[in-house]
């Protein structure tokens, strides 16, 4: 039943790491995320050190949101085009979010603004798709014809974002916006996943469906593959300069999180958008409450293992 | 005659020479562990060392298990703008043992001195009196016993210190046997660790006896843990390589059965 994973120097239930994989291949299949918010602290709960429970998790992410984009690709889900931008924009504002982090090491303030950075992010992300899903919902109940996640695509667009410059076509979300669009939201995403150290991927999507206007269903095969190429380079990166991932527990979380994303795939076209996104705003609302309880209650030990967060 | 008296006494002499070392406060007690080599394989879990031996008659026994002292690097945790729990910044503790393992025949307090309990690094209390905290953070040395007993209690957590008394059985002889198991725990890391046998007269350690046995990395966790530190670049590709391959094959064997649609 157990198995011992030599770069975290500990022992560990199979089943259990297996089931865990499972659960967060559930949520990155159903919602386009990565479930790094979610994955390292429950990693963190069954005795593995930060470090190699955040490197080890985008290892396992890699195979997830292959699996989840395969299965979105598929059906025809994944916007290229917008992805690529994305991802250009995600690459930079990273390398930059690792900066900023390394010059607030070097005064003493990182570790605040990282817990403050998470729980304003979180909080802030999860009470506005909690409120906006409600309404649309109520909306939908009213107008039971209306298909409330594709308003967006025929509203005009005007404004500041129509004015820029490099406007383009992006077929497969039917929208229309400057190429500049994407490639800043990417780089703001990037800056704050470098500092909380996740992916982003609870970040890109309410950014996708709220600021680009992209339907759900191309959110979540879009979000996974610009996930996909971000975590391989996080995987690569941390086995390559700080030797933290370790791979026999990736195996196990990711023979959980594969099938789990196929899984989650299969659930989430049965569900209507709205219905999505009040799930994936409980999920992180409940995450933002946990960490705020951890910070505000005196822990029960007051010595921690040097690294991670 | 005189020859006669001098042999006398050169053999009395001789012969409370032998008694004398021959006598149990000298030799009796022997140690052996069993085994001497524990492989951390995929399917490790920690084990069971077994200690046994001889001591004399009447004796008490005390087993510590554990490595060499050497600083411990933590971070502390204390509370900022008044309001949150976090990191704040480095301690180091000095003087401590990484694994530390105590197992004795009665109760540590009721079968040693304090003093002897002390000297010999036997029990919490004496590991905290020999532990320093390195000097350079004024606001932690002036705590220095809340920091130290914060450490006993993270390595207890840990199942690195753990005491386990009254688990020596002595089995009564003209020399005693004594044996016990302790449960070895799979967070401590692999190296070469000791087994000190003590034997426990009138409160103080009258001997004692010494074995060493390894922890070691074999098979694939030896492979893997060389791979990840000496090729890491191979190491990085082969992790992103085979979660690629992992997915989509899933994907594909979701699709041949129809099941994403």
């Amino acid at each position: 039943m157990y198995m011992y994973l030599p770069i975290a120097l500990t022992s560990a239930n199979y089943l259990v790491v297996v089931g865990l994989g499972l659960l967060v291949g559930l949520l990155s299949g159903l919602f386009g995320v990565g479930g790094g918010f979610l994955m390292t602290p429950l990693l963190m709960m069954i005795g593995i050190p930060p470090t190699i429970a955040a490197a080890t998790d985008a290892n396992q992410i890699v195979a997830a949101s292959a699996s989840g984009t395969y299965a979105h690709w598929r059906l025809g889900n994944v916007d290229y085009k917008m992805g690529i931008y994305l991802l250009i924009g995600g690459f930079v504002g990273g390398a930059f979010g690792v900066q900023i982090i390394k010059a607030l090491r070097a005064t003493g303030g990182a570790d605040f603004l990282i817990k403050i950075t998470y729980v304003v992010m979180l909080g802030a992300v999860g009470a506005f798709m909690f409120f906006e899903s409600l309404n649309a919902m109520r909306k939908s109940k009213n107008k039971p014809v209306a298909e409330t996640g594709e308003v967006a695509q025929v509203e005009k667009r005007t404004g500041f974002f129509a004015s820029l410059p490099m406007q383009t076509y992006f077929e497969k979300s039917g929208v229309t916006h400057s190429a500049l669009v994407p490639v800043a939201l990417g780089v703001f995403v990037g800056v704050l996943a470098a500092i909380m150290g996740v992916g982003g991927g609870f970040l890109m999507v309410p950014v996708m469906i709220y600021m680009l206007r992209m339907p759900m269903h191309v959110v979540v095969g879009t979000s996974l593959f610009q996930i996909m190429f971000t975590c391989i380079e996080v995987t690569f990166l941390q086995s390559y300069s700080n030797h933290t991932v370790d791979f026999l527990l990736a195996i196990l979380l990711l023979v959980g999180s594969v099938f789990g994303a196929q899984i989650g795939t299969i659930i989430g076209k049965k569900l209507h958008g709205d219905q999505l996104k009040i799930l994936l705003a409980i999920i992180v609302l409940g995450v933002t409450v946990k960490i705020v309880l951890e910070l505000v209650m005196e822990p029960s030990i007051l010595l921690a293992m040097k690294g991670g967060h | 005659m005189r020859n006669k008296n001098t042999a006398r006494l050169t053999a009395i002499l001789l012969l409370l020479c032998l008694s004398l070392t021959a006598s149990p406060a000298i030799s009796a007690i022997t140690c052996q562990v069993s085994p001497k080599q524990i492989d951390i394989n995929l399917t490790y879990h920690g084990a069971t060392l077994t200690v046994t031996g001889e001591s004399a008659p009447g004796d008490d026994l005390v087993i510590r298990i554990g490595n060499k002292a050497a600083p411990a690097h933590y971070k502390y945790i204390g509370k900022a703008g008044g309001i949150f729990w976090m990191k704040k910044g480095n301690i180091t503790f000095k003087n401590v043992p990484g694994v530390y393992i105590l197992a004795s025949s009665g109760k540590l307090e009721s079968i040693l001195d304090p003093e002897a309990m002390k000297a010999n690094l036997l029990g919490y209390a004496a590991i905290k009196a020999t532990a320093e905290i390195e000097e350079g953070n004024p606001g932690l040395s002036k705590n220095e016993a809340r920091w130290k007993n914060e450490f006993i209690r993270f390595k207890e957590k840990q199942n690195l210190y753990t005491i386990h008394p009254g688990t020596v059985t002595i089995q009564p002889g003209q020399t005693n046997t004594y044996r016990v198991e302790v449960p070895w725990p799979f967070q401590a890391p692999p190296g070469t660790y000791s087994i000190e046998a003590m034997a426990i007269r009138n409160g103080k350690v009258a001997e004692r006896a010494r074995t060493d046995f390894t922890v070691a990395r074999t098979g694939m966790v030896a492979k893997l843990t060389d791979l990840a530190f000496n090729k890491p670049a191979l190491y990085g590709i082969m992790a992103v390589v085979i979660a690629i391959i992992a997915g989509f094959a899933v994907g594909m064997i979701f699709k041949k059965g129809g099941g994403a649609h």
